[in-house]
């Protein structure tokens, strides 16, 4: 890539598309290897890490071209590290972000600007946190979730200290963890479902690509990327709800992830693209 | 009828085990089969056409070399011939690189060799370096691979061929790396700059002088304090887990206070023997530099101008040679006839006489006189996209994001 920058397509955008607009340009203080982005449709602003900088900048949701952002969360009390991911919950005001270097989960008040301390830190043996590497809010049912190496963990949104998680999905039937190559994940409030996706390493033994048991179920295809769905409450090594695998018909690019609950669309980028999926079971209610 | 006795307790058995089953089944729920949502995307964004970003050009063979780091279009190493008619129409390479065995991944920073006969690569990803034949093509694996302790999310690499080493930029850990020409797999650097009196901040573009035993090394200014030997691969004795991907655990490191600052960007000089956390010779910064996000750097050999690509404003920016502090360029090449939009490689073919500017986003090398200076267009252009095709603006993808209030997907890259 050329410079640091966010890119706007419309969202029935398709082909090689012009972006509607771009934020880029030295005043915006984005770094390269940016790896999330955070709505706040509430409040009409954007949230993105500088994991370089050790900042959490903030940009009107309307921001174009080279547009500074409107607060920037750093500084020494902060104890922000290598940030690379930030979560927004528009009804409390808070900003979260998960700590991969120091196994923790730090809160901030999304409003706050400049050298802030958390207003929470989720810290310690109980909490199982092993390299997070994201966090998503439910602010409707007061839930936050994290993926770690091997597990998902859910905890309650005010949890603080050295508590334990709530619900834990893990286990070779799940196949998520970022050891498996997970890199996102989405929550659901409406329907009550957790979004992830991974990548099944295969069997010992079997080659890439090559189906085993669970195949003929129509899911775990060895080696290949899939996402799957599971609902609040599900815990321990627990199959997907539903779940959409990677073939040469649904070609998903990558595990980053976005939903569009009005177009009932799984929005999924990676590979230097982004396919939209119109799936409507995931946002049907009652499912 | 009576039954044997035998035959009743072998019954009242089964029985026994039948109910305790029955039971054990309506305890724990039958597996739970997913749904199945597999179907094709309805829409799906990506620009097809093969981006420029690093630059080298092998003189001797008339060939220039550039890395293309688009997922999209599959990453490779392009080469093209570097006199040709001129056209705006898609010109297609003598030559590609590119393919499941060449293991580029995204190739971001390359170097030749033409006495050895050898391409370097850098991989953004991986950081690991990569050494194929200079005139290799196709699918072909590396001959030679440095994976060792190099850390992840190299930028730049630049070969000294007088002293027949090669340096490397890391963006995530502030450093320089330097290792010999004819590293081993495993080889351990021979020295590195890094630490926080090094001046190094979020390092990208690379240029060795061997006559003045200089490094340049352009800086976007994100900056946080590093340890010296930070972002090394040593297993459990790295001294961040980052250094070591997702799937090692690594140390937990105490949440310590943050040092993260905006130093703004600049290029910085240090001496090409210096290691650990030595300082700068003298510092290119200031708001008169005109810098913003620079990348490829190259020294004339002739005039001794330090000439940078400057991605934030689509301009090359040329220093005098001892520029130091918040020095004004002596030219700028800039404007709508450059054809440059988001310029990222620079280089000189000194045979020819000839500039040459790789722009990401226009998917287009330009060559101008090598005094070039202001607005005018480019004596010729490779593209790899029609010209009325959009700029490329969707690189590696961190992640993705919907804003509902103006119906947009967000992709920050």
């Amino acid at each position: 890539m050329s410079q640091p920058r966010i890119s706007a397509y419309a969202s029935l955008a398709n082909g090689n598309a012009q972006p509607t607009r771009v934020i880029q340009g030295p005043k915006t203080l984005q770094a390269r290897t940016s790896h999330y982005i955070a709505v706040d449709a509430v409040h009409d602003e954007l949230a993105v890490p500088n994991p370089f900088a050790q900042a959490i900048l903030t940009f009107r949701g309307g921001a174009m071209g080279n547009e500074a952002p409107i607060r920037v969360i750093q500084g020494p009390k902060t104890l922000l590290s290598a940030v690379d991911n930030v979560a927004v919950d528009p009804v409390h005001r808070e900003l979260i972000t998960a700590s991969f270097p120091a196994d923790s989960i730090l809160v901030y008040r999304s409003d706050a600007n400049g050298d802030v301390e958390p207003i929470r830190i989720l810290r310690g043996p109980k909490t199982q946190l092993d390299r997070p590497i994201r966090v998503e809010i439910d602010p409707i049912n007061n839930l936050i979730a994290v993926m770690n190496d091997h597990a998902l963990l859910v905890f309650n949104r005010t949890d603080s200290g050295d508590v334990a998680p709530k619900w834990i999905i893990e286990g070779p039937k799940t196949g998520i963890g970022t050891r498996n190559g997970t890199r996102d994940l989405k929550l659901f409030p409406d329907g009550k479902k957790i979004i992830a996706g991974a990548s099944f390493r295969p069997p010992r033994g079997s080659r890439s690509g090559e189906a085993n048991a669970e195949d003929e179920q129509g899911f775990f295809r060895a080696g290949q990327r899939f996402i799957g769905v599971w609902k609040y409450g599900d815990t321990g090594d627990v199959s997907p709800w539903a779940v959409l695998n990677y073939s040469p018909i649904t070609k998903i690019p990558g595990s980053r992830m976005a939903l569009n609950p009005e177009g009932a669309d799984l929005i999924i980028g990676g590979d230097g693209r982004v396919s939209v999926y119109h799936l409507p079971e995931i946002f049907r209610p009652g499912n | 009828m009576l039954l044997p006795t035998k035959f009743y307790r072998v019954f009242v058995g089964i029985m026994v085990v039948s109910a305790g089953v029955a039971a054990q089944q309506r305890n724990n729920p039958p597996e739970r089969r997913p749904l199945v949502l597999d179907r094709a995307p309805a829409r799906t964004i990506a620009d097809p056409n093969p981006v420029f970003r690093a630059i080298v050009i092998d003189s001797d063979h008339g060939e220039v070399l550039m890395a293309n780091d688009k997922e999209s279009a599959g990453t490779s190493v392009l080469v093209y011939p570097t006199q040709f008619p001129s056209t705006n129409r898609i010109m297609e390479p003598s030559r590609r690189i590119a393919g499941p065995k060449t293991d580029l991944g995204m190739v971001c920073g390359l170097a030749v060799s033409v006495k050895s006969g050898e391409l370097y690569s850098v991989s953004g990803e991986t950081g690991t370096l990569n050494v194929y034949a200079l005139d290799a093509t196709g699918n072909v694996g590396p001959a030679r691979q440095l994976k060792g302790v190099m850390p992840r999310a190299s930028a730049g690499v630049f070969l000294d061929v007088k002293n027949d080493e090669l340096f490397i930029t890391t963006e995530h850990v502030n450093r320089i790396s330097v290792y010999p020409r004819t590293f081993r797999e495993d080889q351990e650097p021979l020295r590195f700059i890094q630490g926080p009196d090094s001046g190094l901040a979020d390092p990208h573009g690379i240029y060795v002088d061997s006559e003045t035993n200089e490094i340049f090394v352009s800086n976007h200014g994100n900056w946080r304090e590093t340890q010296t030997g930070e972002g090394e691969v040593r297993g459990p004795n790295s001294l961040t887990r980052t250094s070591l991907g997702y799937n090692v655990p690594g140390r937990v490191l105490p949440l310590a206070p943050s040092t993260g600052k905006f130093l703004g960007p600049s290029i910085t000089v240090h001496s090409r023997t210096a290691g650990a956390n030595a300082p700068p010779l003298r510092t290119i910064h200031g708001p008169h530099t005109l810098l913003s996000l620079p990348d490829g750097i190259y020294r004339d050999p002739m005039s001794g101008e330090i000439i940078v690509a400057n991605t934030g404003d689509d301009s090359v920016l040329f220093f005098a040679k001892d520029a130091t502090g918040d020095a004004t360029p002596v030219r700028i090449l800039k404007g709508p006839a450059t054809k440059m939009k988001g310029p990222v490689g620079v280089s000189i073919d000194t045979k020819r006489n000839e500039l040459w500017v790789a722009s990401w986003d226009s998917h287009v090398a330009a060559v101008f006189p090598r005094m070039a200076n202001g607005n005018i267009a480019p004596l010729r252009i490779i593209r790899t996209a029609p010209e009325n095709a959009p700029p490329a603006s969707m690189g590696r993808i961190g992640a993705v994001a919907y804003d509902p209030k103006r119906k947009e997907i967000l992709t920050p890259n």
